[in-house]
């Protein structure tokens, strides 16, 4: 491998190409082998046409080598994305709307005389709103007579998680952490209730799929009629409208309509709202982290040209902010599910593929809104150890000081013994200033809470 | 297609598919009449309610 450059550790099962990194730019890189896809994904008017439906990621052509390779045919410059992320903190709607772009990206592609040869969760991220496919090397010619080689990989990566999550109300990023290549059929049907067998699609996609594919018979025997394109194309539409029509069950948690049901007094949250902005108008930030974000409240504060990541643990929170944001058409907010004391860890090969959520960015500003004393209190963190991970997180935070004599802290006080005698506004400051330097702090308005903005000293 | 070979293209999923496309044919053929049968009661007409008794007794 060229020293120059840092291939990406993700990309190394597609003899078709690479990714890799030379002086902080992201590039491609075009095998020979791939000239024939690449030429008809160019010449059929394919790629242009996903890029224009903002399926598919944009790239540019860049005439240079960088690696030396013999068998270099293209380098592409693909858009950058601005944050990462991964199934495993995508809410259902998310997961949802991956998988019918990769569905439309198929169909599109069959239009065209070709197929996805992969049909990944990994292959898609969510850029200025939307999900795109980021592989340009995905498409592949289609052979009449050919099966949809991605075809049991789609089912495992999205029509399975989306079926235990409408059907059971499974998280479906829990279960893509522990299943990252995907969920298999024989244990998506034993745990679906028996009702999904009445329904043909899915008995047929799921059911009979697990079925089958344990057979011995199933395995050796090679079928005498072919798949024609017109069957790939109704496998393709069933599956569309089949997820097209998943919803998850109504439920209630403690997180969604936090702020309707449970505001603390009438005016506590427009004051607040109105001190973040008035903090938000001084500083200069260009992206910005929302930590227990809940519904979004306080990330659409921000400016709209910064890049905002929007975090809970609540994944039925995170899923009615990313339905509002799609609504809204606001494409610089990108809702995750993130549990700050379980983050993403790093997976993959090598613990290199998929880096640990915190590890992959630092955020100009960070906001710790209504947080602290769910971690100081009910999990037991200490001052230390939180200053220290924002100070990791983020250049500037925003972060609200929530006292003993909130009732809030008073209610979590109820039912377990107070072992947090160091849990003063006092002590948090001066845990704090060893890390950051304190801009200003307030009291806000109809509460006994504090708003500190701390910054860290360049 | 040497270039497919590094994916496991599963096992038997050619076989499943076969019978995936040639069960949702079906399903297609029958949803298909199903709306053309259901067409003729949207928009009575005298003349095509003959070919709907007909295509009800296939």
């Amino acid at each position: 491998m060229n020293q120059l450059i840092n291939h990406h550790p993700a990309s190394f099962r597609d003899p078709s190409g690479f990714i890799y990194e030379k002086d902080g730019t992201v590039y491609r890189f075009v095998s020979s082998v791939y000239q024939p896809h690449y030429e008809l994904l160019q010449s059929s008017g394919l790629a242009p046409e996903l890029i224009k439906q903002h399926l598919l990621l944009s790239f540019t052509e860049v005439n240079e080598n960088h690696t030396r390779r013999t068998d270099w045919y293209k380098t592409l410059q693909p858009q950058p994305i601005p944050f990462i992320s991964y199934a495993w903190e995508w809410s259902f709607e998310q997961l949802k709307d991956a998988a019918l772009a990769t569905l439309s990206i198929c169909k599109a592609s069959l239009k065209k005389g070709m197929i996805l040869k992969d049909a990944s969760h990994t292959n898609i991220q969510f850029v200025d709103g939307k999900a795109k496919l980021i592989d340009t090397l995905s498409f592949e010619t289609y052979a009449e007579g050919e099966s949809w080689i991605a075809y049991r990989q789609f089912c495992e990566c999205f029509l399975n998680p989306l079926l235990l999550a409408a059907h059971k109300g499974l998280e479906a990023h829990k279960l893509l952490l522990s299943y990252p290549d995907g969920i298999p059929a024989q244990l998506t049907a034993q745990l679906l209730p028996f009702k999904t067998k009445l329904n043909p699609v899915v008995y047929l996609h799921v059911h009979l799929h697990a079925k089958l594919s344990g057979k011995k018979t199933v395995k050796e025997t090679k079928p005498s009629k072919k798949v024609s394109l017109k069957n790939i194309e109704q496998i393709v539409q069933s599956l569309y409208d089949c997820i097209k029509g998943f919803s998850l069950p109504e439920t209630t948690t403690t997180w969604n309509n936090y702020y309707e049901e449970t505001i603390l007094s009438a005016n506590y949250l427009s004051e607040k709202k109105k001190l973040v902005s008035s903090f938000l108008e001084k500083m200069n930030y260009n992206t910005a982290i929302d930590l227990g974000a809940n519904e979004g409240e306080f990330s659409l504060l921000c400016k709209k040209e910064a890049l905002v990541v929007a975090t809970d643990f609540d994944s039925t929170c995170i899923n009615s902010f990313y339905t509002l944001l799609k609504k809204q058409k606001q494409k610089n907010i990108l809702p995750l599910v993130a549990d700050l004391t379980y983050p993403s860890p790093a997976m993959g090969w090598m613990n290199t593929e998929r880096p640990a959520f915190f590890s992959r960015k630092k955020f100009d500003v960070g906001f710790a809104l209504a947080l602290i004393h769910h971690l100081a209190i009910a999990k037991n963190l200490s001052f230390d150890q939180l200053a220290q991970f924002f100070a990791e997180s983020c250049n500037q935070l925003l972060i609200e000081f929530v006292p003993k004599e909130d009732p809030k802290v008073k209610e979590m006080l109820t039912w377990r013994k107070d072992i947090f005698e160091t849990y003063t506004e006092e002590y948090f400051q001066t845990v704090f200033e060893k890390y950051f330097a304190l801009k200003t702090k307030i009291l806000v308005p109809g509460s006994v809470r504090v708003l500190y903005h701390f910054h860290q000293q360049q | 297609m040497m270039q497919l070979l590094y994916l496991d293209p599963g096992s038997g999923s050619y076989l499943i598919q076969v019978i995936i496309a040639a069960a949702l044919g079906a399903l297609f053929y029958f949803k298909s009449a199903w709306n053309w049968i259901k067409s003729f009661f949207s928009k009575p007409k005298p003349e095509t309610e003959e070919e709907e008794k007909n295509e009800s007794t296939d």
